[in-house]
């Protein structure tokens, strides 16, 4: 409890004890108060003392009236309790008070003396406060409910009765006990210290506390001082009159100082002689100096690598010809360039001057855009946005694919040497016999013709079929016999043509026959077997036929379309396209020895309906069958499907095997013609998809050849468009670089004829000739 | 999922800054930024993609590179700029109240002295760097050598870059690395190569240099500003590498009176009483390899000293004639149809030796300032001139013995025009000749002499350029011959396509016959106004008059369109020509006919020519057969490529064209002529 707020109760309950209120507050409660069933004896003590001082009976009551309902009012300690230990309090002050009186009454407890002024002053003793009271403790507060229980007034305000009927009301429970805790007086001085020089608890008196107070609240300690005196004015803010010294002015305050003027004349004097500059003279020659430059900057240089961002400006171009003062005459401009050149705006102008010449160089006048072309320089060198350009410096020939010239090239056909006429109708067909003598052409009039090449004499001519074209004529390859086979209609005939020594004749006749006695031999084919199979009869042809020089008919019973021997000469392989033909027959391998023909597919070739044509491989034993779309691989001894080739082509029409392939380490190479108008080059090393694709034809490529003999690297292909064209396609014997293809020439010369142009193409043996078949009748040699 | 990148925050963004926004950044003004961007060298970038770079949508913005702005940041020169402001406040206060001297204190005492070494030293980190960009600088410190000082360009300013220029002529003078020279109608060109650099620069004629009113030369003044500094540190490092002192000794009389080159003084570093302490200094500057450079070349120095005593205006290159043993040989091919092989230029000890042996005088009309920098670059150093050309020649006097070339620049004119002698003096003054007469015993010749010699590295014949001959072209030796370029050193006839030739003359031919009346006529006329020409010339005595020229040009325009006239004419003819040699051939079949059946052999002069007429029709068809045949491999080869490197052939074929194209302009130009000079 501060000290403030102690004193402020203590005047609300009585003003003449303020001056006592140190003693007082001392002994203010005795411990027996606590209890709270102490309490009450202000009634009593008032009972007690009211003859004594009603007076101060009448103030204490309604102080403490007053008190009560103060404290009720300020919730600060709810219960009677407080009241309780306050009326004690007056109680006691009341007895002492009482007690005072009555000593007073008995004998004098003051002194008089006098003070200062000569006043009577009364000084009273100290108060004795000892308490030795002999009041009976007679315990007036005590419950007398007697021995029930307390919870039955648990509901009330109140816990019992006294023993004067009054209600004893409930004590106060934790909050009371705290105002109660609140309310009591630590010993004086009480810090809670020990002082460590005594080891004793520090103890503050008043005083110091109040001292400690004072510094705490920012007041001056001191106890007499004010900060609030009256200004004492040492020199006096009125103006005096009178001086205080009469002195006159001396001398020396208005007489130039000699003193200073000797000082002065000295150094006049020095910048008479000159020893003293008044001022710094302008250090021109400083300024000179400065531009000079007296040290070398580069004496530790260091290069700094290339920052990439970094570009340095590029430098002016030498100036050419044209810009000398005297140029050949014919950099000078003519008067339409002149016009032109002043026509055109500054900015657009390719030269910035006009070449002239001025003969000497006497008549050289200044150049008038001097300074501003230098000055459009400086700009160009902080203004142009820099940027690296990698310029083009390349040879435009260094592009051009390194193509073998056109003489390497040679020989290739260029020219129509002959002309095979007398097929009625298109020519369909036609192939050079591998001796390169004889030509063999079969048309849609039927016949199959013979002719010399170099000369167009028909040698040979034989009507295999009144109605059907010869859709095919093929040489038996090797030199030892001369064997042609034809299709036409729904037969294959194989025929010895009457125009070569009977020798060779006789030969060729023998391997033709030779197959008859196997067939003779060979057991018939059981019934069975001839249903499923229905093998095709190689038989004898028709006498006029036989007459005529064709030895043996082969009734396919479908169109054959292509024919197409194996190297040896002992096979070859016939493919009939028609839609109506059973799959299982439309491939038939023939055996020329044996008379035998085989149908080595049973079912139709996936992808791309029905087989168009088939090759044998040049050196394996490989088939190649091409149906509308693919090009497929068989290992005939394997009976393996070997490789796949996917063109790209809508409608293959012919394909070709190069002729090396596969003898040297190179892989194969064919080309494919469509029609649809493309001429693709496999490399089947690199991909099944086409190496080049060639496109140079408007219209269907009908048939394509390589050169047959591994000399002349070239390939040729016909169109409906009446035209051929010749490529260089050179296969290389090591795998790194890719066949090199040179368009050689378009052969132009067949008319086209219903939609048709050139049916087919083939190459002379030895030679770069070839010979092409045309719609309109005729056949062609180009050399 | 990632996060997602916000944009403007990386790349091209980033990497560029628009101009405004590095003028904010760096806190100074434009012109401010402008100084520092010329200064430092930095120059605007092209972004790669504009609108990646740009956070505008504007299309024109400057851009810089980022990096190079923030690199301005920390640069010293930035303060002195901010220092230079604040002054300048000051001033503009003072001025204001009207204390112009305070205004003259403060300006001269605190105005911020700008130091570019740094700079320099930054921006070339070697001395080969600082070559390498030498090239414009040389070319405006020679301009600003030549400007009439105004407001703009103080006169402190001009004689500075005169004596950087003059220095760094006398560099090259004294190592003889000037290399070719060519006369342009906008100046001379120069070039030189120093440690393996080449430096090509022009300098304007001598001539007030027209201003125009849209240079602005404040900036032109920043960049002299910096190239100065350059070029100063550039000679300090090119003197002390031979061995002389910088910087020259400077006679400031000789100079007000002219002598321009003369003015300077080499001096070896260590001769006479140099100080100690800029010995010093450049030694330990140059380093312990200099100083035997150093040594070796005071010998040297101290050696020309000895023999050089009479001339004491000018001290020698270094080069005292010596045999160069290993000198490469010129090669010339004997065949015209043989390769030329490359060989290297003319070195520093052939080039001075080209005109060592020589004395000239310069006459009174040549360029004296060029002409003596360049004889004495290329080894002469006994150069006379006449006295109103300025100091420092080696004779003023034109009848001295030993001069063995004279320079002349004036045309031959009849004796009668020529002004009479003046009075002779006495007392010592060179004797004075009279203009136009010829003292024997020496070669005459005009400026280009010098030039082409220098050019060719040889001494030419002097009788081309005899005074009032007229020259042979003037080629510029930078132009290297190129496969399809136009040659005029070749003949015609080695560079015209096949059958060019040909066509051409058929052309011209029928052009002929057209117009053969017409043509001689004007040939009459050029021929009378050639001898008007002289007449005039002979008149105006040597002075050149604009009116000969003008009239030359307006008879020429009628020429031409005479001519245009007659083409008009030819035109149309054009058309019904195929008919004609048709029915030519006809008749004289008809005629030869005649002839036989008379017994008379046919031969008429009309025949002949037909025939010959024949013989050229056939190579032209022969020709363009052939041509049509190259078209066609050509587009055979174009076949066989991709469309994108078919693109790229045409790209480069268009450009390839327009060279050819020029060159068979100029050629058949060349051809005109030559058969107009042979008529």
């Amino acid at each position: 409890m501060d000290p403030s707020k102690a004193s402020k109760k203590r005047k609300a309950v009585t003003r003449d004890i303020d001056e006592e209120a140190g003693v007082f507050s001392g002994d203010e409660l005795n411990p027996g108060d606590l209890d709270g069933a102490l309490s009450d004896n202000a009634s009593e003590s008032s009972a007690d003392e009211e003859d004594s001082n009603s007076e101060i009976e009448l103030v204490d009551d309604f102080s403490d009236e007053d008190d009560e309902e103060d404290e009720l009012d300020s919730d600060e300690i709810p219960s009677d309790n407080g009241g309780l230990t306050k009326d004690s309090e007056l109680n006691d002050v009341n007895q002492s008070d009482s007690r005072d009186m009555a000593s007073d009454e008995e004998q004098l407890n003051y002194r008089v003396e006098k003070d200062a002024n000569g006043n009577a002053r009364y000084i009273y003793d100290e108060i004795n406060p000892d308490d030795n009271s002999d009041l009976s403790e007679v315990d007036e507060n005590a419950n007398t409910i007697g021995n029930i229980p307390l919870s039955f007034y648990d509901q009330y305000p109140h816990i019992g009765y006294d023993i004067n009927g009054k209600k004893i009301m409930r004590p106060a429970r934790g909050e009371a006990l705290d105002a109660l805790l609140d309310s009591i007086e630590i010993p004086k001085g009480f810090t809670g210290l020990t002082d460590p020089s005594t080891g004793k608890p520090l103890e503050l008196n008043n005083d110091e506390l109040e001292l400690l107070r004072k510094v705490q609240m920012n007041e001056i300690p001191d106890e007499g001082y004010n900060p609030y005196e009256p200004m004492v004015e040492w020199f006096t803010s009125k103006q005096e009159i009178m001086p205080l010294s009469a002195a006159p002015e001396p001398k020396r305050r208005f007489v130039p100082s000699k003193h200073e003027a000797k000082r002065v004349m000295k150094i006049v004097k020095a910048i008479r002689e000159g020893r003293i500059l008044p001022y710094k003279p302008p250090s021109e020659q400083d300024e000179v100096d400065e531009d000079v430059i007296k040290y070398d900057l580069w004496a530790d240089e260091a290069e700094r690598p290339d920052h990439p961002m970094h570009v340095p400006a590029p430098k002016l171009p030498p100036p050419g010809y044209e810009e000398s003062y005297h140029p050949p005459p014919e950099y000078l401009p003519d008067n339409k360039e002149r016009k032109a050149w002043e026509a055109t705006d500054p900015e657009d102008r390719e030269r910035e001057y006009l070449p002239s010449d001025f003969g000497s160089l006497r008549k050289v006048p200044g150049y008038e855009n001097f300074v501003k072309e230098k000055f459009e320089r400086c700009l160009d060198l902080y203004l142009a946005p820099r940027v690296r350009r990698s310029k083009l410096n390349i040879d435009p020939e260094s592009l051009l694919p390194k193509l073998p010239s056109p003489e390497e090239l040679k020989p290739f056909p260029t020219v129509c040497a002959t002309v095979f006429r007398g097929h009625k109708g298109r020519v369909r067909t036609l192939a050079v016999d591998p001796s390169g003598i004889w030509l063999a052409t079969g048309g849609d009039d039927g016949t199959v013709r013979v002719w010399e090449l170099l000369s167009g004499r028909q040698l040979w001519s034989v009507k295999l079929s009144d109605e059907d074209p010869v859709n095919v004529v093929r040489w038996r390859p090797g030199r030892e016999a001369v064997i042609l086979a034809a299709a036409a209609g729904d037969d294959v005939f194989l025929a010895v043509p009457p125009i070569v020594d009977p020798e060779l004749e006789t030969t060729s006749m023998e391997v033709l026959d030779a197959g008859w006695g196997y067939a003779a031999s060979r057991p018939a084919p059981s019934a069975t077997e001839a249903n499923k199979k229905s093998t095709p009869q190689w038989l004898r042809p028709s006498a006029p036929l036989a007459d005529s020089g064709v030895c043996i008919v082969i009734r396919l019973r479908y169109v054959a379309k292509s024919i197409s021997w194996h190297r040896r000469g002992d096979y070859f392989v016939t493919v009939c396209p028609g839609s109506s033909t059973p799959a299982s027959q439309a491939i038939s391998i023939h055996t020329l020895s044996k008379h035998l023909t085989q149908f080595p597919f049973r079912r139709r070739l996936k992808g791309g309906g029905p087989p168009q044509t088939a090759h044998f491989h040049p050196s394996k034993p490989i088939l190649f069958v091409a149906n509308q779309r693919t090009i497929r691989a068989y290992d005939l001894s394997r009976q393996l499907l070997v490789r796949i080739v996917q063109p790209g082509a809508r409608w293959i029409s012919s394909f070709d095997i190069h002729p090396t392939s596969s003898t040297s380490s190179g892989g194969d190479n064919l080309i494919v013609g469509s029609y649809d108008r493309r001429l693709l080059w496999h490399d089947l090393e690199l991909s099944q998809r086409p190496y080049k694709t060639l496109r140079y034809h408007r219209k269907a490529i009908r048939s394509v050849k390589f050169h047959p003999s591994g000399r002349y690297p070239l390939f040729a292909d016909a169109s409906d468009d009446g035209s051929l064209q010749i490529f260089h396609g050179s296969v290389t014997g090591d795998m790194l670089s890719n066949a090199s293809i040179v368009p050689l020439k378009v052969l132009k010369g067949h008319k086209i004829s219903g939609e048709l142009g050139v049916l087919d193409v083939d190459w002379h043996p030895k030679e770069a000739w070839c010979v092409s078949a045309g719609a309109d009748g005729t056949c062609r040699l180009w050399m | 999922m990632a996060k997602i990148k916000k944009k403007g925050t990386s790349g091209q963004a980033k990497n560029f800054i628009t101009r405004t926004q590095a003028v904010r950044k760096l806190q100074i003004s434009l012109p401010d930024f402008r100084r520092l961007c010329i200064f430092k060298g930095i120059f605007p970038r092209e972004p790669r993609n504009k609108k990646k770079a740009s956070k505008t949508s504007t299309p024109n913005t400057t851009f810089y590179y980022t990096k190079d702005i923030q690199y301005l940041l920390h640069e010293p020169l930035l303060n002195k700029f901010r220092d230079q402001k604040a002054l300048a406040k000051k001033v503009a206060r003072s001025l204001g109240r009207g204390e112009v001297g305070d205004a003259a204190r403060l300006e001269k005492n605190n105005a911020p002295r700008l130091t570019l070494d740094h700079i320099i030293k930054e921006r070339y980190p070697t001395f080969i760097d600082a070559l390498r960009d030498l090239d414009d600088a040389l070319s405006l410190l020679f301009l600003f050598a030549t400007l009439p000082s105004t407001t703009h360009v103080p006169p402190k300013t001009i004689s500075l870059c005169q004596r950087l220029c003059h220095e760094f002529q006398h560099y090259l003078i004294a190592t003889n690395s000037l290399r070719k020279s060519f006369l342009s109608i906008k100046g001379i060109y120069y070039q030189a190569t120093i440690q393996g650099q080449d430096i090509m620069w022009l300098v304007p004629y001598q001539f007030v240099q027209r201003v125009n009113g849209d240079v602005d030369y404040r900036i032109m003044a920043t960049f002299v500003e910096f190239y100065t500094t350059l070029l100063g540190f550039v000679n300090f490092r090119l003197y002390s590498s031979i061995g002389l002192r910088y910087p020259p000794k400077f006679d400031t009389r000789s100079d007000e009176n002219g002598a321009q080159l003369a003015a300077f003084t080499l001096e070896g570093r260590a001769v006479g009483n140099v100080p100690k302490a800029i010995e010093a200094n450049n030694t330990k500057s140059n380093g312990p390899a200099n100083k035997e450079v150093s040594k070796e070349v005071q010998d040297k120095v101290d050696k020309v000293i000895e023999t050089a005593g009479l001339d004491q205006s000018e001290e020698k290159g270094a080069e005292p004639t010596e045999e160069p043993t290993d000198a490469i040989d010129r090669f010339e091919p004997a065949a015209p149809e043989a390769d030329t092989l490359p060989q290297p230029d003319l070195s520093g000890s052939q080039a001075g030796e080209l005109f060592a042996p020589f004395v000239f005088y310069v006459s009174r009309e040549a360029p004296r300032g060029p002409l003596e920098f360049i004889l004495r670059a290329f080894g002469c150093t006994r150069i006379g001139w006449d006295e109103v050309l300025g100091d420092g020649a080696f004779t003023h006097d034109e009848t001295d013995s030993r001069i063995t070339h004279q320079i002349v620049d004036r045309p031959a004119l009849p004796e009668s025009s020529l002004p009479a002698i003046p009075a002779a003096k006495q007392n010592g003054a060179p004797q004075k000749v009279r203009p136009g007469t010829r003292i024997p015993g020496r070669t005459y010749v005009q400026p280009q002499w010098v030039w082409d010699c220098v050019n060719e590295g040889k001494l030419l014949r002097p009788d081309l350029y005899a005074p009032g001959a007229s020259l042979p072209p003037h080629l510029s030796p930078w132009v290297k011959p190129t496969k399809g370029a136009y040659d005029p050193r070749a003949s015609l006839a080695e560079q015209e396509e096949e059958g060019e030739a040909e066509a051409a003359e058929e052309e011209s031919d029928e052009e002929m016959e057209d117009n053969a009346g017409n043509k001689e006529k004007t040939d009459g006329n050029a021929d009378e106004e050639s001898d008007e020409e002289e007449d005039d010339e002979s008149v105006d005595g040597g002075m050149d008059v604009a009116g000969t020229d003008d009239d030359d040009s307006e008879s020429g325009e009628e020429d031409e369109e005479e001519e245009d006239e007659d083409f008009g004419g030819f035109d149309d003819e054009a058309a019904s020509e195929s008919e004609d040699e048709e029915e030519t051939a006809r008749t004289q079949h008809q005629k030869e006919l005649e002839a036989e059946a008379a017994g008379l052999p046919f031969s008429s002069a009309n025949g002949g020519a037909d025939e010959k007429s024949k013989k050229k029709s056939s190579q032209a068809k022969k020709i363009a057969s052939q041509k049509r045949k190259e078209e066609e491999e050509l587009e055979r080869q174009k076949m066989m490529m991709s469309r994108k490197k078919r693109k790229l052939l045409e790209k480069m074929q268009y450009s390839n064209k327009k060279q050819s194209d020029e060159a068979a302009k100029l050629r058949s130009k060349r051809r005109k002529i030559e058969k107009g000079s042979q008529k």
